[in-house]
């Protein structure tokens, strides 16, 4: 891993790598060790996030309860606290939020190429998926043999606001923490200037993103146009529904929205994808700033 | 799907600070503003700024305020009845006068003021379904003050597809009339003379209770009913206003009496709204009735409909048609030698009349996502310019003018 500060107009950006992507906090203040260690901390807090929730590290709380084999496994108070996040947008979304689903990638492999599995496939995987079949009883949770839990539709967010959480209790510049697009801005900057954030617009590659002036506020976006498969004409994007086992055919490219928290941002951009061809109206129906790529 | 058109917010930020995902109250404040341009051929003008913002908190509360300060100037109807002579009236103030020619409307030329009104309030989420807000208001004008109070709770029912909101709010509204308030029903004096006067200024209190219910009708259509019950008490006469009293054989003016209105009025009024979306477009729809024990009723029909020429666009074409019953004490003129009325007013407004509105708004998202307004109205109110009891050269004049103005507003990111 390689961090890198360097000096960009009036602020200091802290870049890093983490969470399969880059992440990047810029600082609104002057002095360089403080961005310095300013910018470690938001790292670090990012990789003991990455390591407890990973899927693939056994030291981490989710490794646990998916190796629990049906037994049951008490959980810290912050693994806790994420799974009633899950639980609670489990109910909100009637199901269709599922962090039991990540089981259907075994079948759903979205490289561009047309390997469609077969219904049967999808059906057959679907007795060890849904969140009802999971008995959580804080702080206890039983993950029956053969489920799988995948914090992966959180982590990033959660991460993001985690971050800001962590740099607003020590600090009182401004900053905004972004994490491949999925950011948080937090304090009024020194000049009274709000954020510039780009939207990209995959779809129209010539026309310029989209600036968005963020005083305070989080953005996040679900979908990647790059993820899907193809076959016989029909374009299969990677967002699963996790009662069908099958990918939701209507679902836009990509959707991104303005919110309070990144993880609410993100939840909300989530299940607009999920809503497929009416997500543009789910999101009238949130009220707030949105933006759809179709 | 029936997530579809259920608003999750409040929910899902709920969810979030209970795992400690609320940090510093995310700070989305909208501050837009808006000025108006009204006009009234030879009669009113007035220009009106507003700033207003919202503060929304990400434990759901909110805080908000609005600043209005308009300017008006011109000339308005006095009450007074056209004359085969010049006309000269004595200015509210006592010193000096002004004319009017023959056959021409009295108008008050004097008409010149500026208002400032703040008004803020908040609203806290008690939780997931109610929420309360409150909110004060004041303002003043060289002539006139205003203070208020209003509350409301506010319920969500059945998966947030019905919503009832009980309302209450509190005026007192203080009037300080140049050279003070004049003696109701008293002649009007010439320049130079005594004029009686009422003492000190004029006090009025004003009692609103609503309630209203909002409810989701099917996958497309919210409709909104509402019901608001106001008590007025205290002075409610306007002290710049006339009243002539004509000759019974000429019709022309002998004498000219300040108005007087009675000092208590209760109120009722029916609201209903129906929003329906369609494919892109939306029309909305509603009717408002009016009934008071001054003897008033009156009905409000509006129609705007909304179409999206895409995402960030739109024309929001607008007719609004208004019909309204005079009131019991109205009366164009009286005559002499008649017994004076209990209460009495030539104010137009209190009038028979018909008004016709057609506008057309236009309305687009501009940079970093603030929407910039344009709005054109055009407003025509008319009545019986020859009431059944006007003789002699009455007859021979206009005595309800057509009233029509002008509205032109420019607004951004805050829509009026």
């Amino acid at each position: 891993m390689t961090e890198d500060l360097t000096r960009q107009g009036r602020d200091w950006a802290f870049r890093f790598r983490a969470m399969a992507g880059p992440c990047e906090v810029l600082l609104d203040l002057e002095d360089r060790s403080q961005a310095q260690w300013l910018g470690e901390l938001a790292c670090n807090e990012t990789l003991r996030i990455e390591k407890k929730f990973s899927r693939y590290n056994s030291e981490g709380m989710v490794w646990q309860i998916n190796n629990s084999v049906g037994r049951a496994v008490a959980v810290d108070e912050e693994t806790a606290g994420l799974l009633n996040l899950a639980s609670e947008f489990h109910d909100l979304s009637g199901g269709r939020f599922d962090i039991t689903s990540g089981i259907l990638r075994r079948i759903w492999t979205f490289d561009g190429s047309d390997r469609v599995p077969s219904r049967n496939q999808a059906k057959a995987l679907l007795g060890q998926v849904g969140w009802t079949k999971v008995k959580w009883d804080p702080p206890a949770i039983i993950l029956p043999e053969g489920m799988e839990i995948d914090l992966g539709g959180l982590g990033k967010e959660y991460a993001v606001d985690r971050v800001a959480a962590v740099l607003a209790e020590i600090t009182p510049a401004s900053f905004l923490v972004n994490f491949g697009g999925d950011l948080r801005a937090v304090g009024a900057r020194r000049d009274g200037r709000p954020w510039t954030v780009g939207i990209e617009m995959p779809d129209r590659p010539d026309s310029p993103d989209r600036q968005l002036q963020l005083k305070q506020g989080a953005l996040a976006t679900s979908g990647d146009a790059n993820r899907f498969l193809l076959k016989n004409g029909v374009r299969y994007p990677h967002i699963l529904n996790p009662r069908t086992g099958w990918p939701v055919l209507k679902a836009p490219r990509a959707v991104t929205v303005l919110a309070d928290t990144c993880t609410e941002a993100g939840f909300l951009a989530t299940m607009a994808m999920l809503s497929g061809g009416e997500a543009e109206e789910f999101l009238a129906h949130q009220g707030g700033k949105y933006w759809v790529i179709r | 799907m029936a997530a579809t058109r259920k608003n999750l917010r409040k929910a899902v930020v709920a969810a979030c600070s209970l795992v400690g995902l609320n940090g510093a109250a995310a700070e989305a404040t909208e501050i837009g503003s808006a000025v108006l341009f009204y006009t009234e051929p030879d009669r009113v003008s007035a220009v009106e700024a507003v700033v207003a913002g919202t503060h929304a908190f990400s434990s759901g509360h909110s805080a908000n305020f609005k600043l209005v300060f308009d300017a008006l100037t011109g000339a308005s109807a006095n009450g007074a009845t056209p004359a085969s002579f010049t006309q000269t009236f004595t200015r509210p103030s006592g010193a000096g006068s002004y004319q009017t020619g023959p056959a021409g409307t009295p108008l008050d030329d004097t008409f010149r003021d500026t208002r400032t009104a703040i008004s803020g309030g908040g609203t806290l989420a008690l939780n997931r379904m109610t929420s309360w807000q409150g909110g004060a208001y004041v303002s003043t004008e060289h002539d006139y003050t205003s203070l208020g109070f209003n509350t409301s709770l506010v319920r969500d029912f059945h998966q947030r597809n019905t919503t009832v909101a009980l309302r209450a709010a509190f005026f007192s509204d203080t009037i300080s009339p140049e050279g003070g308030r004049p003696d109701p029903l008293a002649s009007m004096a010439p320049v130079g003379a005594a004029q009686p006067r009422l003492q000190g200024d004029g006090n009025k209190d004003v009692m609103d209770l609503g309630l209203g219910v909002t409810r989701v009708l099917g996958r497309a259509t919210v409709a909104h009913l509402n019901y608001t019950f106001s008590k007025v008490q205290g002075y409610q006469t306007d002290p710049y206003k006339l009243v002539s009293q004509v000759d019974p054989v000429t019709g022309d003016p002998d004498d000219y009496l300040f108005e007087l209105r009675p000092t208590d009025r209760a109120r009722h009024v029916l609201f209903g709204r129906v929003n329906h979306h369609l494919a892109r477009d939306v029309v909305s729809m509603s009717y408002r009735f009016l009934t008071d024990d001054w003897g008033i009723q009156s009905h409000t029909v509006d129609l705007t409909y909304r179409w999206n020429l895409s995402g960030d666009k739109y024309l929001r074409p607008h007719l609004r048609w208004y019909r309204q019953g005079a009131a019991d004490f109205y009366r164009r003129f009286l005559v002499t030698g008649e017994a004076l009325p209990e209460a009495v007013s030539a104010d137009y407004r209190l009038g028979d009349m018909t008004a016709w509105t057609v506008g057309l708004k236009h309305g687009r998202k501009v940079g970093g996502g603030h929407d910039l307004t344009v709005r054109l109205e055009y407003y025509l109110q008319t009545g019986d310019s020859q009431p059944e009891e006007a003789f002699g050269v009455l007859r021979d004049f206009d005595l309800f003018p057509d009233v029509s103005a002008l509205i032109f507003q420019v607004g951004y990111s805050l829509d009026l």
